[in-house]
């Protein structure tokens, strides 16, 4: 047996893929192939749906949520944005000058995770509820209007995905900066390198693999996100991840609420295409095998 | 309907229902809920026991005493009992024989979660009223609280065996007026045998519900009332549907998205009836309530949320739920709050939440010797005065006052004559207008 798998290396390879492969067939392409097939479906609940190959639902879905479209794009690179702003110098701190306390300092970065999701967002609505912990000294202070609010407008929204993608942000950062060797920012100051010199042409490009993993992993869950949406926001800043599970769950209308979740996928994906042609793929695919 | 776990599981999970409230409360603020119920709990044996012994009643004796205790299992044959409870046992046993044959077997019934009684101290698993049932009836019950959504429980549960014509492993299934239509349209509901209870103990609003005539798709379990929750220290007293459209409340409102209720109130509002609200009429409601979402007059669309929402001072208006104002209603004098629920002078609007037999269940006669065993006054009253919905059985108000005086005289869990006049009950509709209804309402408020 071992003979064999010595002769063929490959072998190996694939059975060591096997589990994982499968998983992703099972679980994964099956759902979206079936997904695609329920999204040309004509028909209701009652007298049953039939595959029509409808495919002019996908112009009709896409004129008539543009909006919501824009919405999610723009809420969640905005959330990406500010996650790299706020991630950036925490991951370089903990790498740079964290010592004996990264590990702490990591575990500090983690540990919301250790609560749920929607149990996180919901003390959001706490913290920033309209006579709450930020806002009623504010108030008092007549720094703000009485009637100003911050909770169901876009802002609460964003500063809610913001948060709970931060660590998604901060993680791949840190592992990217915590591998650059010291002696390369040596080198840089040895060769007469100002601080911002150091930073711009050595840190940075090195950090790149980590801020490309970082911004995909917040920015593909925080634009199909609908949590912080529904408990954060208003009417007026829905995303397109409400209307796909009203569609689903209101209005019992499978094909459309298919359809949008397609063209949602692959809007994500042709983005992430053209995003990794800008940045380099060389980068994003070094920084995934590193 | 493989294509959607995630939106489905994400579904259940977050957004907020009536009852999931319920649910993630049920831990944390189970003495607040003791409290609002009118000391159904810890103080229930002192109170049921006095009033037992002051009327004379054995029959009225706090069953979830007795059986809280020994019944620690949960099994319901193992509650050990005490002598004193065989009176009631045999007095209430006498409509069994007359109504449905069943005297023994199982049968098992889906309903929602903070639908039924719970057992005190150790006991909080055991339901006594149902202990009771099993000991009176010989029949058992297997009671599980797995309706979380009308919609994923049609879903997950009914449409494919039924679609395929096999028993969907379900005796009862507690589902709300709508979801019973459709279930009775696509012909997947058995008929309920009439028995000695029901329909006879029906309350006769129920009685004239036009998509049911005779009653015999449909047992209701519990109603609401879906009317105006406001805090009357920032508003002073409120009567008047006008409120939802007032600028001086702009962004410190909420409507509800249930589409029947926010709907239903919007079309009250406008002098429509929603028991026969037309096309015209529904699109005039719709364009009110898209007005008022792009005035900004909205802040949210909420399911109970509201709650929280009204506790914290960030509303002060909401259509709001009867049953979930219960827990409100004390004034907060520390924090300058007093909520009232107001039955608007245009009307509420009434949901039913219903057991109901789906089609080959194999024990349906267990099934209707429950419903009629709950229509019994004395038996609803028990369910009632921990529930503290409105109660849809003749007699409960009687019988509830054995348990507390106080709920009897409650009119949010008994409505006066005068208040069920004014309630309405949402137009019945076939599953493409359904749709093409909730597709309009979603559209309106930014879905």
């Amino acid at each position: 047996m071992s003979g064999i798998l010595r002769r063929h290396p490959t072998a190996v390879a694939y059975a060591l893929l096997a589990p994982g492969l499968f998983y992703l067939l099972v679980f994964y392409l099956i759902p979206t192939v079936q997904m695609f097939l329920v999204s040309l479906w004509t028909g209701n609940l009652e007298d049953g749906y039939s595959l029509t190959f409808n495919f002019s639902i996908y112009p009709d879905a896409l004129s008539q949520y543009w909006g919501q479209f824009v919405r999610s794009v723009v809420y969640g690179g905005g959330a990406t944005v500010l996650t790299f702003l706020l991630g950036f110098p925490l991951a370089y701190f903990i790498a740079f000058r964290g010592g004996r306390y990264k590990n702490l300092l990591l575990f500090l970065v983690i540990a919301p995770f250790f609560t749920s999701f929607l149990l996180r967002t919901l003390s959001w609505k706490l913290i920033l509820s309209d006579d709450g912990l930020v806002l009623a000294p504010l108030k008092t202070l007549g720094l703000v209007p009485d009637d100003f609010r911050i909770l169901a407008t876009p802002v609460a929204v964003i500063a809610g995905i913001t948060y709970n993608f931060l660590p998604f942000m901060t993680l791949p950062l840190y592992v990217a900066l915590e591998k650059i060797p010291p002696s390369l920012l040596e080198a840089a100051e040895d060769l007469y390198a100002s601080n911002w010199q150091r930073f711009r042409r050595v840190t940075l490009p090195l950090a790149l693999p980590g801020v490309i993993a970082g911004s995909l992993l917040t920015f593909i869950p925080a634009v199909g996100d609908y949590v912080n949406a529904e408990l954060l926001g208003s009417p007026q800043s829905q995303m397109i991840g409400n209307v796909i599970q009203a569609r689903f769950l209101a209005v019992g209308d499978y094909p459309t609420g298919s359809a949008l979740s397609f063209i949602l996928m692959a809007a994500i994906l042709i983005g992430v295409l053209i995003y990794a042609r800008i940045v380099g793929t060389e980068e994003l695919l070094g920084g995934a095998s590193a | 309907m493989t294509q959607h776990h995630a939106p489905i599981e994400d579904g259940t999970t977050v957004s907020i229902t009536r009852r999931r409230l319920l649910q993630l409360s049920a831990a944390a603020g189970l003495s607040a809920f003791l409290a609002a119920c009118g000391t159904a709990g810890t103080k229930s044996p002192a109170t049921s026991a006095s009033a037992a012994a002051a009327t004379g009643t054995p029959s009225a004796t706090g069953t979830p005493v007795a059986t809280g205790t020994p019944g620690a299992t949960g099994v319901p044959g193992a509650s050990g009992t005490p002598g004193a409870e065989t009176p009631g046992a045999t007095a209430s046993a006498e409509p069994t024989p007359g109504s449905t044959p069943a005297s023994s077997g199982s049968f098992k019934m889906a309903t929602w979660i903070g639908y039924i009684d719970v057992g005190t101290g150790k006991d909080k698993k055991s339901h006594p009223s149902l202990i009771r049932f099993t000991k009176e009836t010989g029949v058992e019950i297997d009671y599980q609280e797995s309706v979380n959504d009308n919609e994923s429980f049609f879903a997950s549960q009914l449409k494919g065996p039924l679609q395929s014509g096999l028993d969907t492993g379900w005796d009862i299934v507690v589902l709300t007026d709508w979801m019973i239509i459709r279930l009775a349209k696509l012909g997947w509901l058995e008929t309920i045998t009439p028995g000695a209870t029901f329909p006879t103990n029906l309350l006769d609003v129920y009685k004239t519900r036009d998509w049911d005539p005779g009653n015999q798709f449909a047992a209701p379990w519990q109603s609401g009332m879906t009317g105006i929750a406001f805090d009357q220290k920032k508003t002073g007293p409120l009567t008047s549907l006008d409120v939802f459209f007032d600028q001086k409340y702009a962004g410190k409102m909420t409507y509800l998205t249930e589409m029947r209720d926010t709907v239903g109130l919007t079309a009250l509002k406008l002098g429509s009836d929603p028991a026969t609200l037309t096309q015209e009429q529904f699109d005039a409601a719709i364009a009110a309530i898209k007005q008022a979402v792009s005035d900004q007059l909205v802040r949210q669309l909420t399911g109970n949320s509201y709650v929280e929402d009204m506790q914290g001072g960030n509303v002060i208006v909401a259509m709001g739920w009867s049953g979930d104002v219960q827990g409100l209603l004390v004034p907060d004098q520390s924090k300058d709050q007093d909520f009232q629920w107001a039955l608007p002078d245009q009307g509420a609007m009434l949901w039913t939440d219903n057991m109901a037999i789906p089609k080959g269940a194999k024990n349906k006669g267990q099934a209707e010797t429950f419903i009629n065993w709950y229509y019994i006054a004395k038996n609803a009253a028990e369910v009632e005065a921990w529930v503290n919905y409105v109660c849809p059985v003749v007699g409960a108000d009687v019988e509830i006052t054995k348990i507390d005086p106080a709920l009897g005289s409650n009119t949010l869990i008994f409505p006066s004559a005068e208040m069920q006049a004014k309630l309405h009950q949402f137009v019945a509709l076939d599953t493409n207008q359904a749709s093409a209804w909730e597709s309009a309402f979603t559209k309106a408020i930014g879905q």
